[in-house]
């Protein structure tokens, strides 16, 4: 009898969250288009072809050198060339140019004599990412060109080629990214992004487990049946647990095994990692569906921790960045330990010794969530004793 | 004989207002208690604290000799129908007596002897948003009775329903009544008040109790001084 009152709750829970169209809808397609809207805005990966404008003011051959090396440069495309400062300045503003290179009077000439000369480079900082793009993009170029001008200075004066060579070749500085040695946006950011929308959903759908009950006139028939409240709520809670983890799998599926995302760790790891997850979650939103007074105000709480908990996980801005006393409250958040765990789990695979203490993290969120939320929920509903 | 409902002293506040002040009553194995009361008076806060949904402020409520305050044992022996559906609403009417047998306990057999007993196989599979007020209350009780209880509690249950439904939901009634059953039910017409063993006036906070001639009577004498007082009879 206690496994047929079991299964017709998580049979009429699972009923209940399919005929709710909008729930539906929000689990089923939210996380999905989530991820491919993500794939569409990074599918080219990396920042390339910047627009570039070029005002030479000297029309040398140096220049003509300058403007051949940034016209060979990888990621900037040489699309303008304008006679005088205020017209690139204008450009600039209009957002036609990113970076605007001004080679001075008497360049080739100053070169030549072995003189100071400063090529002026603007790039426009209103887009940071755009920005910092632009700027290494450029600094490739300028570090290669004041090597060969250097070089040739000392040729110059009476050195030999090799040795003038050696002596800008002393120390290297071999740069290695590890991890993501492309600097590939989509790696580092289409996962994320949709697993931000998929526990935005998460969040909201968990909002409703207690009060989805109790603020309904439907709450007297299983308050008067006598149903122990302890049963319900596990029940309800199996079925959401299950649907949530369900609902990532083609998440999970498109992100690593369509678009080839990396994925460091094993699936196993992987998916227990999100499991853990979702139990943190689910008794957070459970939490706060036990402490709004109705169905609307547990969403809107809902909303308030799910919304500006990307930005406080420290997946875009590092924690390290963060004000000192708010690099410890972030960490409150389930999802901070998730985005950060997944950072870990999909670049590097630390190993067991280092994730334990995500994955402890995350299972005593999801103790001390539900604890209150049955705390809550023995004040309002269940009888005096004495 | 152990009263099936003994209520000593119970009071209760909603917000400031004291909306009982120490009522006490007793309904004994058998017995159709009425409980009467203009709109606001306490009826559906009263049969709440009965069926254990509703806590009070103080006071001692004994249902089937089990203090509601300490145990819930008392509910797998208590049917309710509420005054506005308490239905799931999202199901089917199917779906509810399936789904409120198994909160129940109650076998899928008598699911089937309800909707026998209530004329229900029409509307199996139709959503109970969907069915008239008539229908949803047979399907209340049905619902209610799901667990063979002793004791109905029935909120305002026949009010404004079409004259079949009515008829058999009465039928029912007597039938839970004749084979033991005892029933607590709020009406606010005093048309239905003889069907009571005893009726329950509930008026500012308090509760005093009749026999129904009785509480006719009092109907009758109360309608006639506020005609009276209001000037309606002048003319």
């Amino acid at each position: 009898m206690m496994i047929r009152q079991c299964l017709a709750i998580m049979q009429r829970e699972l009923f209940y969250m399919w005929r709710d169209k909008s729930l539906r809808t929000i689990l089923l397609v939210g996380p999905l288009l989530g991820l491919l809207l993500m794939a569409g805005v990074y599918s080219s990966q990396r920042i390339e072809n910047i627009s570039t404008a070029i005002v030479d003011l000297d029309k040398s051959s140096a220049s003509s050198q300058v403007i051949t090396d940034l016209k060979n440069s990888q990621n900037l495309q040489v699309v303008a060339h304008f006679d005088t400062f205020s017209q690139l300045e204008e450009s600039i503003k209009r957002g036609e140019v990113i970076v605007g290179v001004v080679i001075p009077e008497n360049y080739g000439k100053d070169i030549a004599l072995q003189r100071q000369t400063k090529v002026a480079v603007l790039i426009d900082g209103m887009n940071i990412i755009y920005a910092t793009n632009a700027s290494s993009a450029v600094l490739t170029v300028t570090r290669t060109l004041g090597a060969q001008v250097g070089i040739q200075t000392l040729i110059a004066k009476g050195i030999q080629p090799n040795q003038a060579q050696e002596a800008y070749q002393s120390i290297a500085f071999p740069e290695e990214a590890w991890f993501n040695p492309t600097a590939n946006y989509a790696y580092f950011l289409v996962l994320a992004f949709a697993l931000n929308v998929w526990q935005q959903c998460c969040t909201l759908a968990s909002c409703m487990t207690i009060i989805g009950e109790n603020g309904r006139r439907s709450w007297y028939q299983i308050r008067t049946s006598g149903i122990s409240l302890f049963k319900l709520f596990f029940c309800k809670s199996l079925v959401h647990i299950g649907i949530l983890l369900l609902t990532v799998l083609p998440v999970y599926f498109l992100a690593f095994v369509v678009f080839k995302l990396p994925l460091a760790c094993g699936w196993s790891s992987f998916l227990l990692f999100t499991l853990i997850f979702i139990l943190a979650l689910h008794g957070l939103g459970t939490m706060m569906s036990s402490l709004s007074p109705n169905a609307v105000n547990a969403s809107r709480y809902g909303m308030i921790i799910a919304l500006p908990s990307f930005l406080l996980s420290g997946f875009t801005w590092p924690l390290q960045a963060m004000p000192q006393w708010l690099q410890h409250v972030v960490w409150i958040l389930p999802q901070t330990w998730f985005f950060q765990g997944v950072s870990f789990l999909t670049f590097k695979n630390p190993g067991w010794g280092f994730m334990s203490h995500y994955f402890w993290a995350l299972g005593l969120m999801a103790v001390l969530f539900y604890s209150v939320a049955a705390l809550r929920l023995m004040v309002r509903d269940f009888p005096h004793k004495g | 004989m152990e009263p099936v409902i003994r209520v000593t002293n119970l009071e209760q506040k909603i917000g400031r207002k004291l909306l009982f002040k120490g009522i006490s009553f007793e309904v004994q194995p058998g017995e159709c208690f009425g409980i009467f009361g203009t709109r606001g008076a306490g009826k559906t806060s009263l049969v709440h604290i009965l069926a254990g949904i509703d806590r009070f402020k103080s006071g001692q409520v004994q249902i089937l000799g089990l203090n509601v305050n300490k145990t819930e044992k008392f509910k797998r022996s208590l049917g309710l129908v509420t005054q506005e559906s308490s239905l799931f609403r999202d199901m089917t009417v199917v779906e509810n007596l399936d789904f409120i047998a198994a909160l129940k306990k109650a076998s899928r057999a008598a699911v089937r002897e309800m909707i026998e007993r209530f004329q229900l196989q029409e509307f199996l599979s139709k959503p109970v948003t969907s069915l008239d007020i008539g229908v949803l209350q047979r399907v209340s009780l049905a619902c209610a009775l799901l667990n063979q209880p002793k004791l109905l509690l029935l909120d305002e249950m026949i009010k404004d329903i079409d004259l079949f439904s009515r008829n058999l939901i009465l039928k029912e009634l007597e039938e839970f009544l004749a084979a033991g059953g005892t029933c607590v039910s709020t009406f606010s017409n005093f048309a239905v008040s003889q069907s009571f063993s005893k009726v329950a006036w509930l008026e500012g906070g308090e509760m005093t109790i009749y026999d129904p001639e009785a509480a006719q009577a009092e109907w009758n004498r109360q309608e006639n001084y506020y005609a009276e007082q209001s000037g309606r009879y002048d003319d």
